[in-house]
């Protein structure tokens, strides 16, 4: 998947976010999952980071990624970092459950209305079936991996070890949300013959990429930084 | 120029440090009819990086960028033997063997630049120049796009057409790449919308 959406540079803690944003607007999805306001006036990343106790390490990491740049393997986060990293990641299971894919479900249901063809009806389908086996992993996450990795962090070990769950059984289940979504934009771009309608199909196109970039991302944050962080205590 | 160069998006990477070079070359080949997307890394380190994510077609870089650092870039040339070296020759280049598939130098014109990369794919084989673009499928992936589309399993299909598992795991695969669809339901939408199962079927 080609996610390089912008030009790679190097991010450091004296760069002031507005700037970012300029690059970049999707990064306000991060600020967002960051629960950080969106009015950053002229701050720095780095009083940004300050005003909301998070790490510049972890901060700069998390933008890297959603500039296109990986965290490099030797990147180490602390406990705190990864705590904050699963608020976040939750926070992100907040924007795909109550508002991406709502918004997205929308605009099919409106394209079926629009258009009586058979098709549309398929994809209306199609979609709840997608959606709700994403609702079921997004639960599982909630409620089966992150207390684990909570767990792990904050030095339960007992109760992490008696929950006879490791990470490495997560990175098994950790199973591809993307690639149904994929099969939908492929759909509308490539195959369904849908008449007119501009605005809404081009809004329904636009939610798709924004909802698969950020899935794309955060499918990194998992396996880059959580699985392989969870993986090292484990082994301690 | 080689027709590959046009039809199939090039990934470039640009090894050199000045910005009056990376950006002067930058302008050469968008300039040119090779259709590329161009990066730019300024060290030997930075590449390494983006090539832990991506596998660029054709690097270029400023041949100073290897010295000292021979073996790294061997092994990385093992590992990916089909992308394609060119050396950027400044008067002085150093004599680094088996590191080059090509170079050229500073001063050359434009053209000869882009000949010189152009000439690198000449040499490669027959089935990676001419990919079709035509995404229709034959008449046996539609057979076997049938058979998904039913929820029959790859056995179920392989006997049903009396073909080999092997060969219907090899259709599924070329249904993919053509369609870009892989998942059961979203085959089933595709193939209603190309009529080629009715949709009564599945009311």
């Amino acid at each position: 998947m080609n996610m390089y959406y912008h030009s790679k540079y190097r991010i450091n803690s004296e760069m002031k976010m507005i700037h970012l944003l300029e690059e970049n607007h999707l990064l306000l999805l991060m600020l967002q999952h960051f629960e950080i306001d969106f009015r950053v006036g002229d701050s720095t990343i780095a009083q940004l980071c300050r005003e909301y106790d998070i790490s510049e390490n972890l901060f700069i990491g998390i933008t890297n990624l959603y500039s296109g740049v990986r965290v490099a393997n030797n990147t180490s986060f602390s406990k705190k970092d990864l705590l904050r990293v699963i608020v976040f990641l939750k926070n992100s299971h907040v924007y795909y459950r109550s508002d991406k894919y709502p918004q997205i479900r929308n605009f099919i249901f409106q394209l079926k209305q629009n258009h009586p063809d058979k098709e549309l009806k398929l994809l209306e389908r199609f979609f709840d079936e997608y959606f709700a086996e994403v609702l079921e992993h997004l639960n599982y996450e909630d409620t089966i991996a992150f207390p684990y990795f909570i767990a792990l962090l904050e030095n339960k070990e007992n109760t992490a070890a008696s929950s006879n769950y490791s990470s490495d059984k997560y990175s098994e289940h950790h199973t591809d949300i993307e690639l149904k979504l994929k099969d939908l934009k492929n759909l509308l771009l490539k195959h369904l013959k849908i008449s007119d309608d501009w605005m809404l199909r081009r809004q329904l196109l636009f939610a798709l990429y924004e909802l698969e970039y950020d899935l794309y991302i955060h499918s990194l944050i998992e396996e880059t930084i959580l699985i392989p962080a969870g993986i090292g205590i484990e082994n301690e | 120029m080689n027709k590959i160069l046009q039809q199939t998006r090039q990934h470039i990477v640009i090894l050199e440090a000045s910005k009056i070079i990376s950006e002067g070359l930058y302008g050469v080949l968008f300039h040119s009819e090779i259709n590329c997307k161009i990066d730019h890394c300024d060290t030997l380190d930075e590449f390494f990086e983006l090539f832990e994510t991506k596998t660029p077609h054709i690097l270029i870089a400023n041949s100073m960028q290897f010295l000292n650092r021979e073996k790294e870039v061997k092994k990385i040339r093992k590992i990916h033997p089909n992308i394609h070296v060119v050396g950027m020759d400044y008067m002085h280049m150093p004599n680094m063997n088996g590191l080059f598939d090509a170079s050229f130098s500073l001063y050359d014109p434009e053209e000869q630049i882009i000949q010189t990369i152009s000439k690198l794919f000449e040499k490669q084989p027959f089935a990676h120049q001419t990919k079709t673009d035509d995404d229709s499928l034959s008449e046996r992936e539609i057979e076997v796009l049938t058979g998904i589309v039913n929820g029959l399993s790859n056995k179920e299909i392989a006997e049903s057409l009396n073909i080999s598992i092997h060969t219907v795991a090899t259709h599924r695969k070329n249904i993919t790449a053509k369609t870009g669809i892989r998942s059961q339901s979203g085959l089933t939408i595709y193939a209603i919308s190309k009529e080629i199962i009715s949709i009564d079927d599945f009311s």
